[in-house]
């Protein structure tokens, strides 16, 4: 006999239905059983027409226009086609530039995941000692992760002139922001237990942010922190358009006379030196996680 | 070991063995004479505690532990055994009611008091609580930081080597010396309760509170640590109260068994007048 049996999840178990013997069994689920797809209510619609013309706007606003896409693509293969072959002759001067570069970014990024420790520390809902602490690092983390870091370079430049220090002060104060905020995530992210065994026989809290917080959160510092690397690598590059050190600048001066070719060597050295980083960091990452 | 074979066992432990077992409900003094005359290192006085979400636990509860006593607090899951053994060392904040832990009022203590008092009381918890990337060693060590503070008690590779070998004699004690490099997140469910153990002994407590210390091991490991933290306790004449499910344990390894029943001490006896069945009805 061919009987249709319907097995049935439920909250309290699973249930075998003989839909044969009792037809009307499902309907018994009829108020349970989610909807196939929930209509949003009155608000959340209003808010997702909102959203949608706003993105319409936004398409009017920035001028989108193909034909303009179309004719420039002919420019840039003029320009690609005079950066090749790359102009080598200037490969020492460009080298200790990128040099600075890199420099800036690792100097830049180890101070400022260093000073995001303690940041992170008042900044975790968890681990800070007053709500005040917890609001002022929060706003603080907030201020350096919104201001660009070309703003940053920008102000430091005013404060201590041209040159690779503006630069790095830039980039130390840009990874704060950025490891502050994920550093104090991943603190209020980690288990409570070791914590409270460390409360319950007396550790300090210093003692128990060292012994418990810092060793569970290591591997996400550890991931930020290349990251963040990663990142100043790339952003150093580009400090160097306001003047504030590294390779940047000498980009600017050669896009700004057409030396197309010395361009190029400047884009290689640029890629090969983030591409080096991104490599040592993944592996950086494999060994210590 | 059967249900059976723990009352005798409790029965050959038992000094006056032909009283009848203990009834729930009746919550009587335990009445070993001789231990009036200890010093007390735990008085409470009625505790209440509640929570939002599961209304009042503890509703009034009196208790008293005696110097060198072993006392299992039993109970079915909710009536509070968790919550009485956090307030007494204000993990949680009692609503009302009075704590004297070993002879200092717990009420309004400061935060420095506190945690100097706290440091005189080991705690077991029901999982182990190590810090897993941690050597067992460093875990250990973190013990001694209810006596001393600062970055040489962080890490075993930065401990003075007194500190150092006494970690090791703590990890020694529960047999597992030869296991102080590998890392806590390596080690067994058991292993690792071994650990805590260790961390606790070296924090050299004067009294030691555990919650429900074997609950999250398989029976064969339970008892193995169970036997091993009772018979360490013992060789010490250290004051314990645990918490456990495991009758068998209670009757077993506590002079005096408690029971809780409705936020309050429904039991409270001498064990080798408890059998296992007697005190199922606080399940009941």
């Amino acid at each position: 006999m061919n009987r249709r049996i319907a097995v049935i999840s439920t909250g309290c178990g699973i249930f075998m239905v003989d839909r044969a013997a009792d037809p009307s069994a499902l309907s018994r689920f009829d108020g349970l059983l989610p909807q196939r797809i929930a209509w949003p209510s009155p608000l959340r619609f209003v808010l997702y027409v909102a959203v949608a013309a706003f993105f319409i706007a936004s398409i009017d606003g920035v001028d989108i226009s193909l034909g303009e896409l179309a004719g420039g693509v002919p420019s840039i293969g003029r320009m690609v086609g005079q950066m090749f072959p790359p102009d080598l002759h200037r490969i020492g001067p460009i080298l200790l530039s990128l040099l600075e570069t890199f420099q800036m970014a690792v100097v830049g990024t180890f101070f400022g995941v260093l000073f995001s420790l303690p940041l992170a520390v008042l900044a975790a809902r968890s681990q800070t000692p007053h709500v005040i602490a917890y609001h002022v690092s929060r706003a603080l983390i907030s201020l350096f992760r919104t201001v660009p870091d070309l703003i940053w370079a920008l102000v430091f430049v005013v404060a201590v002139g041209l040159g690779p220090f503006a630069g790095t002060l830039a980039l130390m104060v840009d990874t704060m922001g950025f490891c502050g905020r994920f550093f104090a995530e991943a603190m209020e992210e980690t288990d409570k237990g070791p914590q409270e065994a460390l409360t319950a026989l007396g550790a300090t809290r210093l003692g128990k942010i060292c012994c418990a917080v810092v060793p569970a959160a290591l591997p996400s510092f550890v991931n930020t922190g290349l990251f963040s690397l990663e990142k100043a690598t790339r952003a150093s590059v580009v400090l160097g358009l306001v003047g504030a050190g590294g390779i940047g600048i000498e980009l600017k001066v050669a896009m700004d006379l057409f030396n197309y070719d010395q361009a190029a060597t400047m884009i290689l050295c640029v890629f090969i030196l983030v591409v080096a980083v991104e490599q040592a960091s993944a592996l950086l990452r494999r060994h210590i996680i | 070991m059967s249900a059976a074979g723990i009352t005798a066992t409790a029965a050959r432990r038992s000094p006056d063995a032909a009283a009848p077992p203990a009834t729930v409900g009746t919550a009587a003094p335990a009445p070993v004479v001789t231990a009036l005359s200890r010093r007390k290192e735990l008085v409470v006085r009625g505790l209440v505690k509640g929570f939002p979400a599961r209304g009042p636990v503890l509703m009034g509860v009196d208790f008293a532990l005696l110097h060198g006593q072993s006392v299992a607090l039993i109970g079915a899951n909710g009536t509070g055994k968790s919550t009485f053994l956090r307030c007494c060392l204000r993990l949680t904040e009692p609503d009302s009611g009075s704590v004297r832990l070993l002879d200092t009022e717990l009420n309004g203590l400061g935060a420095t008091a506190l945690r100097r008092l706290r440091a005189r009381v080991g705690f077991v918890f029901q999982r182990h609580n190590l810090v897993p990337r941690l050597s067992a060693l460093s875990n250990v060590l973190h013990g001694a930081q209810a006596r001393h503070a600062g970055p040489r008690y962080w890490l075993h590779g930065l401990a003075p080597q007194s500190m150092r070998e006494a970690a090791m004699h703590c990890l020694d004690q529960v047999g597992l010396a030869d296991l102080a490099r590998q890392r806590a997140d390596s080690l067994s469910g058991g292993q690792s309760q071994r650990v805590a153990i260790a961390r606790m002994l070296m924090q050299e407590p004067e009294l030691v509170f555990a919650d429900e210390p074997v609950a999250s091991l398989d029976p064969s490991a339970g008892e193995e640590v169970m036997e091993l933290f009772i018979d360490l306790m013992r060789r010490r004449r250290t004051t314990l109260l645990f918490t456990s499910h495991n009758l068998a344990h209670t009757v077993t390894y506590a002079d005096r068994i408690v029971g809780l029943r409705d936020g309050r001490v429904a039991l409270d006896e001498s064990a080798h007048r408890c059998d296992i069945d007697g005190l199922r009805h606080l399940y009941g």
